[in-house]
């Protein structure tokens, strides 16, 4: 290793002292024990999951010479193993992190094999909704007994998949209060997680899962009044970015903060969309009636998730200082208000292009504050797609359009070049 | 800290839950088709692949369509009963449709309403719990060129034989001309070798 030649000279030269270059190396000795063994945990879940879905290819091929009974008792043998795996593993090995994982990981595709087999059996057609949620409810305890996270992984992908198969892909959808209770389930887990392991890749994964399964699924909520799920959204995206910035998350890297990207992501990426008079100008067509909204689920959706966002909100100016909230927080309050204002001017349209002209000042200024070339080249691209999206309204002469290019283009210049110059002179 | 028994406990007392629900499932079947009363559906057919489930023919039945008189109280995906009778050659027919069990007969199935929304005939169109025959990987084809041929030849006849009790059904069977299926696919797989 490279730091041990280092090591040795630095000591030798008296920079370090003979215990300190010690402790170096033993704590890069247990690091490197700690990859060994995040190595054997990946390739036993890999393998455990090769296993589990090698499995159900070989029981779909339908071995029709085989008599009915041997089929059905075949059906059970690889979940009855798998049982006994993870038992096993409860008995003798429980702080074997390897041997659980992979166990429970054969035994999440187990059942959903047993139960697809059975049903490939007796002919029963393809109700994958009921087959997904059984699958789930019987992998659920799984999660907390052998304390898997990979089954709570696993899970919060099936619920997702079920939730968009009875949401988005079938006619009536069913199932919308389902997905919600099997993600409440899930969550304690999340939390003792957080309170145990918090740098682990597990964490890391459904740091990003669980957000990423709210997004997907909040729209299977309700069909009748879509235009309320903006709030719902908007609201969400906002509730994600300020439990990112919160104070467990907000010091950990980009890579583990899967929330604090998604909610800014997300705001950005709607308020671009509704800088198009598309939205407001159906919004303003349509007569919506507050009495029929209020009883619709995606108006409970906005309210609650609005709430939550608002506690978070008030805790973090209580924290903090009111000068150092970030833009993005307030913003789902805003939105609101835009929203709302929207049912009956013209003008919400253009105060969210004003918003994300001020959100790109705002990451430029603070860009050329910390000196970071990449948050303030974020901010100019930011009000150049405003730009290009503003380029598509045909409504602005073409002299006021390609005015707009031309000054953003020499912003870059300008900026970047300040900048530049700025770290020559101080450096 | 939970004690190590009572996890265990609670793990095999998990463990007996998930055996049970593929036990039921078998049962409940095993038990349609020891106790159920047999029935013949008419088909025409299909051969996609459920990735979950390996291979299997899609039926559809000759009999899928019921006339109603008000078609607006049907909605897409409502669970239906139907009554059924026998015609002159054995097969089933639907001899009237219900949103609640008939009481007073037991020849009856439950099943889907798949479309409400005639435009130029006011009919239900009607899903079967039993549109799926699996077969083994190897034989799908032949089975499902056996049954395009079998539907293409008016002289044979295709049926489903399923065994139905309380409503609930089993696809036992897919018969051309009496017949077994899986013995024709067979048949013509070792033929095409």
């Amino acid at each position: 290793m490279k730091i041990l030649k280092d090591l040795l000279e630095l000591q030798k030269e008296n920079v370090i002292s003979q215990e300190t270059a010690t402790s170096i190396i033993k704590y890069y000795e247990s690091q490197k024990g700690n990859t060994t063994n995040r190595l054997i945990l990946v390739f036993g879940i890999l393998g455990a999951i090769l296993i589990g879905l090698g499995l159900i290819l070989i029981l779909a091929h339908n071995w029709d010479e085989l008599p009915r009974l041997l089929k059905t008792s075949l059906a059970f043998i690889p979940l009855i193993i798998s049982q006994g795996l993870c038992l096993y593993g409860l008995l003798k090995k429980q702080d074997n992190a390897v041997w659980v994982e992979s166990s429970s990981t054969l035994l999440f595709f187990t059942i959903g094999a047993s139960i697809a087999l059975v049903a490939q059996i007796y002919n029963i057609p393809g109700n994958t909704a009921s087959f997904l949620f059984t699958w789930m409810i019987l992998s659920l305890p799984v999660i907390y007994l052998l304390r898997s996270s990979i089954t709570a992984i696993l899970f919060v992908s099936g619920i997702t998949y079920y939730a968009c198969h009875t949401g988005y892909w079938n006619y009536p959808s069913e199932g919308k209060i389902e997905y919600w209770a099997l993600f409440a389930m899930v969550l304690p887990h999340y939390y003792l997680l957080y309170k145990n392991k918090p740098k682990s890749n597990f964490m890391t994964i459904l740091n990003w899962l669980i957000p990423i399964s709210v997004i997907i699924t909040l729209g299977t909520i309700g069909r009748s009044s879509e235009y309320i799920l903006a709030i719902a959204y908007f609201s969400l995206f906002g509730l994600l970015y300020l439990i990112g910035d919160s104070e467990f998350f907000s010091s950990q890297s980009a890579r583990i903060n899967g929330y604090k990207s998604l909610g800014a992501t997300g705001m950005i990426s709607l308020l671009l969309i509704y800088s198009f008079d598309e939205f407001w100008e159906h919004l303003r067509r349509r007569d919506l009636i507050f009495s029929e909204i209020v009883a619709t689920p995606e108006f409970v959706a906005s309210i609650i998730i609005s709430i939550l966002a608002l506690v978070l909100f008030i805790i973090q100016i209580k924290k903090e200082s009111v000068k150092n909230i970030k833009p993005l927080s307030p913003l789902f309050l805003i939105f609101i208000m835009v929203f709302i204002l929207g049912l009956f001017s013209n003008l919400s349209v253009v105060i969210i292009n004003l918003i994300v002209f001020s959100l790109g000042i705002l990451t430029i200024k603070e860009g050329a504050k910390l000196d970071n070339l990449r948050i303030l080249n974020h901010g100019l691209l930011l009000i150049t797609i405003l730009v290009v999206c503003r380029f598509f309204d045909t409504d602005l002469s073409f002299i006021l359009r390609g005015a707009l290019f031309v000054f953003v283009g020499i912003g870059f210049f300008a900026t970047n070049y300040w900048m530049l110059k700025k770290r020559k002179s101080n450096g | 800290m939970v004690s190590r028994k009572l996890i265990v406990a609670l793990f095999i007392i998990t463990a007996i839950s998930q055996l049970a629900v593929p036990a039921k499932m078998i049962f409940d079947r095993e038990d349609i088709m020891a106790e159920g009363k047999d029935y013949k559906f008419k088909t025409e057919p299909i051969d996609p692949s459920d990735p979950f489930r390996g291979k299997y023919i899609t039926l559809r039945f000759e009999e899928d369509q019921f006339e109603v008189q008000d078609l607006e109280i049907w909605e897409r995906g409502e669970p239906i009963y139907l009554e059924l009778e026998s015609d002159d050659n054995g097969f089933s027919k639907i001899k009237s449709v219900a949103k609640s069990k008939p009481l007073n007969s037991g020849d009856f199935l439950k099943a889907m309403v798949r479309y409400a929304h005639g435009t130029n005939s006011e009919k239900l169109t009607i899903q079967f719990p039993f549109d799926r025959y699996y077969m083994e990987e190897s034989k799908a084809f032949a089975a499902e060129q056996a049954y395009v041929d079998a539907l293409n030849d008016t002289s044979q006849i295709t049926y489903a034989l399923v065994a139905i009790k309380d409503g609930e059904s089993v696809l036992k069977d897919v018969l051309i001309n009496g017949v077994p299926i899986k013995e024709i696919a067979k048949a013509r797989a070792e033929n095409s070798k």
